[in-house]
């Protein structure tokens, strides 16, 4: 077989490039579309969970398995979770020193506390960052979870921001996995600090120097 | 102990690591989607950062140094399984063999975490958790496809087909097998492959694909002691060009 | 509350600024003013959507395709610790166009969509990738110089009004420190070794200097200022400031390496404190950007030839979904 495309890249000329492929691309499958997952990571053991961005995929499993290459392939990490973008309730934004707890009325509390279903609690203390785990509280319904969320929190700062994921909707990795992070801090080929040079540069000069 | 059986244990353990970490690293950048591209880049490193470590314990034992062992030895002197060199063909092949391989290695380490040798045990012992991701990657990812559409199961099938024999040659005892076993250095080869097979087994038990049934002359065999495929002498032509313009510089 | 994050509709991305709700647009302009930063759900004017869309979708193409050159010399790095680190950059790269893709697709562009439009050449991505590296000495080159002139536009950009693209850019940033220490090393190691690393490494500066001249694109003066996206804190420094700020912190670094670059008229004017160089050849520049570069061609063929060998993959795991949600942030 002639190759269509003496390309500089060995890796390239295994592709198998057909003609098709330098001159024009057939029509994209219809529905090539993944869902999105959010990615929450902890960096490290108790810093908490915040929110890392997202991965394309068709399910929670996949999603992890992308999340922890996308999201945790450096420095640390002791935790991650997934859950599906579409699961994810936001409440409007606010700003200027506005929390969004302020814009909320308080509503008569559910009393029956069997009831109901958990809610993982996220907060936006800043826009432009990221939002982090706050807590989880239980309630009957988002509303009501809205409602928990600010009776237990100390609004210390404003939340300009708030995400709900009920707790049956997000995915923790299992304690007997975390494992997988354990090799993190030897992965120094990713890391600055692997490739110090200035002494190669400094007996460069000496040895020109001397030379002259 | 016979520190020629240790060395051919190391030796076959970074080979694979290293031919298949480069094999995989043909993927990055042009894998199928963005996400599985980075995931599948990473756990080539990862290939490539063990051999080194199994490497640098060969070289604690007087070989040379890493660099030149990797970079300046012709396909004879390689003692990874043919499995590993075989080109990367599409992501069919290049995942049955991540499998495989990934589930073979994980049950190796997992022995070798018992090893009487303590630097082998504590290697082991520290990349275990790296390889627990590898085969969690290689079980959803054959569970998904295993059980997706006629193609995907097709594909793999025909890839697990072609690599099977080659898989089973992972096994090729060493000449130093009751060496090894006697000593509690390593559980041995035939021990291994039950246990891997089981593993093995038990995944594709929950996909549509079947284990294919191979007789002893069809594996194959011959890695171990330096019998290759002709892919592996190119990989490595290719692998050591700019080593070799100047073995002496540093780069 | 709603769920998820916005549904992609169909964007009336035309809608011309006149149009604008004057109230909102006000709101908008001084939440920028303060220095808060715009985030998906915000009320937006369409050329800030339509600009922020075009803008983080060209980096991320710049970077699934800046993945190639260096792509090259992978499988040849020299040593394991080369070989480690540039399939780790490599990777990263990928990452990055990854994290831009999900910027703009919170701006309601599907990913798909933007790769559909880069396979198909409707989409620009940066003009330097479409040169070749002939040696282990190019890819050297790159990572080092051409990441640090991305990263000059980057950290740029990472102050930007857009959060979500400011996020990505963080992330990106301290990605890059690792690439550039990565590069400026390998240099250093060509620069100071053998007589024939220094020669490898001289010839691949000059081939990339043109290239890397072009890297921050026309002139201001040939260029269309747009006051608007400079105040909305979308172009977040012109072109020439960008290219400035590159030979102030990289050429005294070259030449520290007792290496040469190729324009006898480079120099710092110490009255103006400007770098004064020759012009590149900006004819060259508008050919290769048209898709008449060495590498235009292969670089285009080889994701086409990567989406469609991946495409039975995707397809296999897909799962429609009903309605498709923007991410979140
Ligand atoms: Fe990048
Ligand atoms: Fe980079």
């Amino acid at each position: 077989m002639t190759a269509i495309l003496e390309s500089l890249d060995p890796r390239v000329k295994r592709m198998g490039i057909t003609a098709e492929n330098l001159n024009a691309f057939p029509t994209p499958p219809e529905n090539d579309q993944f869902a999105t997952y959010q990615v929450i990571i902890e960096p490290k053991e108790g810093k908490g969970y915040e929110s890392a961005g997202i991965v394309h995929a068709p399910d929670a499993e996949i999603a992890f398995l992308f999340g922890k290459e996308q999201y945790s392939r450096r420095f640390t990490c002791s935790g991650m979770a997934v859950a599906a973008t579409a699961d994810v309730l936001a409440s409007p934004f606010t700003e200027n020193k506005i929390s969004v707890y302020d814009l909320l009325e308080y509503a008569s509390l559910e009393e029956n506390n069997s009831a109901g279903e958990f809610y993982e609690v996220f907060h936006l203390y800043k826009r432009g960052k990221q939002h982090s785990h706050w807590g989880r509280v239980k309630a009957v319904n988002p509303e009501q979870a809205l409602y928990e969320a600010k009776e237990a929190y100390d609004h210390s700062k404003p939340v300009y921001n708030i995400w709900l994921i009920a707790s049956d909707n997000i995915f923790f990795a299992d304690e007997n996995i975390k494992q997988i992070w354990d090799t993190l801090p030897l992965k120094t080929h990713r890391d600055v600090r692997d490739y110090k040079a200035q002494d190669k540069i400094n007996a460069y000069k000496e040895r020109i120097k001397s030379n002259l | 102990m016979n520190q020629l059986a240790i060395k051919e244990l190391l030796y076959k353990i970074a080979d694979d690591q290293l031919i298949l970490g480069h094999r995989n690293s043909e993927w990055t950048g042009v894998g199928p989607t963005l996400e599985e591209d980075i995931a599948f880049s990473s756990m080539a490193q990862d290939k490539v950062g063990q051999s080194l470590a199994f490497y640098k314990l060969l070289h604690n034992m007087g070989e040379n140094d890493p660099d030149t062992v990797a970079f300046m030895r012709n396909a004879e002197q390689f003692h990874n399984c043919q499995l590993v060199e075989l080109p990367s063909g599409e992501y069919d092949f290049s995942l049955i063999r991540h499998f495989l391989f990934d589930f073979a290695e994980s049950a190796r380490f997992r022995r070798l975490s018992e090893s009487s040798v303590k630097d082998i045990a504590d290697v082991a012992n520290k990349l275990k958790g790296e390889i627990k991701y590898h085969t969690m990657h290689a079980n959803i990812w054959i569970k998904k496809l295993g059980n997706a559409t006629d193609e995907s199961i097709e594909r793999l099938q025909s890839a697990l087909n072609y690599a099977f024999p080659y898989a089973l040659g992972i096994f090729e005892k060493s000449p130093f097998e009751t060496d090894l076993i006697e000593n509690g250095v390593f559980v041995g080869e035939a021990q291994l492959q039950e246990e891997w097979l089981e593993e093995v087994q038990n995944v594709i038990n929950q996909t549509q694909l079947i284990l294919p049934t191979v007789t002893d002359e069809e594996i194959k065999y011959g890695g171990r002691i330096g019998k290759h495929t002709n892919h592996l002498q190119p990989l490595l032509t290719e692998m050591s060009e700019v080593f070799k313009i100047d073995p002496t510089a540093e780069w | 509350m709603y769920g998820g994050g916005n549904s992609f509709e169909h964007l009336d991305l035309d809608r011309s600024l006149e149009n604008e709700d004057p109230q909102l647009l006000a709101e908008f302009e001084a939440r920028i003013a303060r220095g808060e930063k715009i985030e998906p759900s915000d009320w937006m004017p369409a050329l800030y959507r339509k600009q922020l869309i075009r803008m983080i979708e060209q980096h991320a193409h710049s970077e699934i395709i800046g993945a190639l050159p260096e792509g090259t010399w992978i499988t040849r790095a020299p040593g394991f610790k080369r070989k480690m680190a540039l399939m780790a950059k490599v990777q990263d790269e990928v990452g990055h166009a990854q994290l831009l893709y999900a910027a703009a697709e919170t701006l309601g562009k599907p990913r798909e969509k933007m790769i559909e439009d880069l396979i198909n050449g409707k989409s620009k991505y940066s003009n330097i990738f479409n040169y070749p590296a002939y040696t282990w000495a190019d890819s050297t080159v790159i990572s080092w110089l051409v990441d640090a002139g991305a990263i000059v536009n980057q950290l740029a950009n990472s102050k930007g009004s857009y959060g979500p693209y400011c996020r990505a850019l963080d992330r990106i940033c301290a990605e890059e420190a690792f690439h550039l220490k990565y590069g400026h090393h390998s240099v250093i190691h060509l620069s100071t070794g053998s007589a024939k690393q220094r020669e490898m490494v001289q010839a691949a500066l000059n081939r990339w200097w043109t290239p890397l001249m072009h890297f921050f694109g026309p002139p201001d003066k040939m260029s269309t200022h747009t006051e608007i996206l400079t105040r909305w804190k979308v172009k977040m420094s012109t072109n020439d400031e960008n290219r400035q700020q590159f030979l102030d912190m990289y050429v005294p670094k070259i030449w520290d390496l007792g290496l040469t670059i190729p324009d006898p008229n480079l120099k710092k004017n110490e009255t103006t404190e400007k770098w004064e160089y020759t012009e590149p050849d900006w004819e060259e520049f508008k050919r290769v950007i048209n898709g008449d570069g060495p590498c235009n061609k292969e670089r285009l063929a080889v994701r086409r030839r990567a989406e469609e060998r991946g495409a039975w993959v995707r397809k296999a795991i897909m799962k429609p979904v009903e309605k498709p949600v923007t991410p979140l942030a």
